[in-house]
């Protein structure tokens, strides 16, 4: 896939315009003023420490699933699957968080994160095995564990995880093993900056180092083409970067659960849902399968949630307003001939030029 | 009761109906796969299908109005399907999941925006599309087997036959498997490869139209969210399990079926948790899939590597 290119900017403002449209022609139809929902919408994603430090917040799991999507989709296997990695991974951090009762303050977290990724990635193996030496579809396999695993999961906490008769939840995760919350007045803790780290250690990986590059190969550059003759000429065996990368994909998935527990909720509940495994597809396409393109539009994508639960919380606007007009959005994004279509005009041709280096 | 009990007529009925959604969709991803496509979007077509059968038999008052809008409902999402794959160039897998999102959160929020309700939607005023007493079987042996179901469920086993016929014994047919098979060679051979991927894009999504008002008009008169659960990407494995046949499709989907209604009976016998019964169908769609695996392995040591360059 070519890098960021001027077009791939320019059809995602264009996007932006029509979707915001949409949002305009849908709020009016649906008797609501757009301009003051919007002003609202602004002012619940960005106005104020509040405000911020939740989108911030928000943004967390976002940026790991999106992460997790681009490791996978660039080894050219479609995992669909961070979903199911993010259940069970939030499972067995809350598990280990109140089951190790005898290790120290860091050491606990960071086992309590071990676990979640060991789990997540072990959720991703069923599916890569099946791939890549049987050829079943990786992306029905890894849908069908996404359904597998919420059942599993509220299983799991109705029985044998559950906290004696009080409540369909988990115990509460002994107190080494948090994350810190920094503000009396917001969830956002530790496992931002974790997000990022892992956002920026794996662009370095990907793009930077041999074990990336192998990586990399076995998706030919392209999505959704594992089985890739470009790194059997390179003498790169693809069949282990694939499950290489859907074992890692499914770890930082798992990850993504396991800092929703440690740090924001502090025990699993039966209600817990996750829908950031799908999001974090989406936001994976639109930051053009790169791992800081990914961390750039999920920031984006939370302060849009956030913006949409203030209007659902402030008016009737329903919040899954947000969520239709990132599909739509993703349907500009994603249509390659529209795109290349603009190739026709000279001046964007010229300022492609100018503006990206082109990879081949 | 004893475990055996649970082997009589109303578990048949009970498979009947558990497996006409997952063979509707399955005859539709048959035939897609056949022709080259992997269509992922149809889980959405099908709850896009139920929400927009049971909002227009609401306001309607009419049955046949529901069942006509939402099949409607369920081609025009085809129809965004087919524009974004092929007219605007979009990966098929990116415009499905794209269109799954768009109809989950599409439909919730018009659950909201229309009927002010989270969660679930039903009034006495939806009217469902009632069940056909067949005349001829009237007391008769055969009446408590094969009388008294919902158009859909007779539907499927008219496609089984029509689509086996269709499937194997036209030019139709054979046009769409060579679309499948060597797309090159096809078109060669004068077939348009693109207009047999649309007829079956379209074909799928009258389907999945028809598969989803199945589930809000036909099985229950009512509508829940997310209420296609997961029946899209399973039809999927029934086709993949099926071969990409009719036939075999159909028979993957009874099987799909009697694993759904063998779990709901089992819970009056044993005190069996209600999770890992609503898990049944998904674990038995992961243990189809190892199979499909282990066959395909064999399959694939038959053929020489390199020669499907």
């Amino acid at each position: 896939m070519e890098k960021f290119s001027f077009k791939d900017v320019l059809i995602l403002f264009a996007g932006l315009f029509i979707t915001a449209g949409i949002a305009y022609a849908i709020l009016t139809i649906t008797g609501f003023i757009p301009l003051d929902i919007a002003k609202l919408f602004y002012e619940g994603a960005f106005v104020g420490q509040r405000n911020i430090l939740n989108t911030l917040n928000i943004a967390t799991p976002y940026i790991l699933t999106s992460v997790a999507t681009v490791i996978s989709f660039r080894v050219g296997m479609f995992n669909i699957g961070i979903n199911g990695s993010m259940y069970v991974g939030a499972l067995y951090a809350a598990w280990a968080g109140y089951r190790f009762t005898t290790l120290g303050e860091y050491t606990h977290v960071v086992v309590c994160m071990l676990v979640a990724m060991a789990v997540g990635s072990l959720w991703m193996l069923l599916p890569a095995l099946l791939r890549v030496y049987a050829g079943v579809s990786e992306i029905i396999s890894t849908i069908i564990l996404n359904f597998v695993a919420v059942l599993f999961v509220s299983y799991m906490c109705n029985g044998p995880f559950r906290e004696a008769p009080i409540a369909p939840t988990t115990p509460r995760i002994l107190e080494t093993a948090e994350l810190t919350q920094y503000f009396p007045n917001s969830q956002f803790n530790t496992g931002f900056f974790i997000a990022v780290f892992v956002a920026f250690l794996t662009y370095f990986v990907l793009n930077k180092t041999t074990f990336g590059y192998e990586l990399r190969s076995g998706g030919d550059g392209l999505v959704g083409f594992y089985p890739s003759r470009y790194s059997t000429y390179l003498g790169i065996p693809s069949n282990r970067s694939a499950i290489t990368g859907m074992l890692i994909s499914g770890a930082i998935g798992g990850l993504a659960g396991g800092l929703e527990v440690l740090g924001n909720t502090r025990n699993f509940y039966q209600e817990m849902n996750f829908n950031q495994g799908f999001d974090g597809i989406l936001i994976a396409i639109i930051g053009k399968l790169e791992p800081l393109g990914g961390l750039i539009s999920s920031l984006f994508f939370a302060a849009f949630k956030n913006g949409g639960l203030f209007v659902d919380y402030k008016t009737e606007v329903s919040r899954e307003i947000v969520v239709i007009l990132i599909a739509i959005l993703i349907f500009f994004v994603s249509s390659q001939k529209l795109v290349n279509s603009l190739e026709r005009f000279k001046i964007i041709q010229k300022l492609d030029n100018f503006f990206s280096r082109k990879v081949k | 009761m004893e475990w055996f009990e649970i082997f009589d007529i109303s578990l048949f009925r009970s498979l009947i109906r558990s497996a006409t959604p997952i063979a509707l969709i399955g005859f539709g991803a048959a035939m897609c796969s056949a022709a080259g496509v992997l269509n992922i979007g149809l889980e959405g077509k099908m709850l896009n299908a139920a929400f927009i059968g049971i909002a227009a038999s609401y306001y309607s008052g009419s049955a046949l109005t529901g069942f006509i809008c939402g099949v409607l409902a369920g081609v025009l999402t085809a129809v965004l399907f087919g524009v974004l794959s092929y007219n605007l160039g979009a990966d098929e897998v990116l415009a499905g999941l794209a269109i799954n999102i768009f109809a989950i959160a599409g439909t919730r929020y018009l659950l909201e925006t229309l009927f002010k309700r989270r969660g679930f939607f039903s009034d006495p005023s939806i009217q469902g599309i009632d069940p056909i007493e067949i005349g001829f079987l009237k007391d008769t042996r055969l009446e408590q087997f094969l009388s008294g179901y919902t158009p859909s469920i007779y539907l499927v086993f008219f496609l089984a036959v029509v689509l086996y016929f269709v499937y194997y014994r036209t030019r139709l047919g054979t046009a769409i498997r060579a679309t499948g098979e060597n797309p090159e060679a096809a078109e060669d051979a004068g077939i348009n490869t693109l207009r047999m991927k649309w007829l079956t894009v379209i074909f799928s999504g009258v389907l999945a139209g028809i598969g989803g008002t199945f589930l809000s008009l036909e099985n229950m008169t009512l509508f829940t969210e997310g209420m296609s659960a997961g029946k899209g990407y399973i039809g999927l494995v029934a086709s993949s399990f099926g071969n990409n046949t009719p036939l075999g499709t159909f028979g993957a989907s009874i099987f799909f079926g009697l694993g759904d209604a063998i779990g709901i009976r089992l819970q009056g016998v044993y005190e069996l948790d209600s999770r890992l019964i609503l898990m049944i169908p998904y674990a038995l769609t992961v243990i189809i899939l190892v199979l499909i695996g282990v066959r395909q392995i064999y399959r694939v040591r038959k053929v020489p590597i390199e020669s499907k360059e």
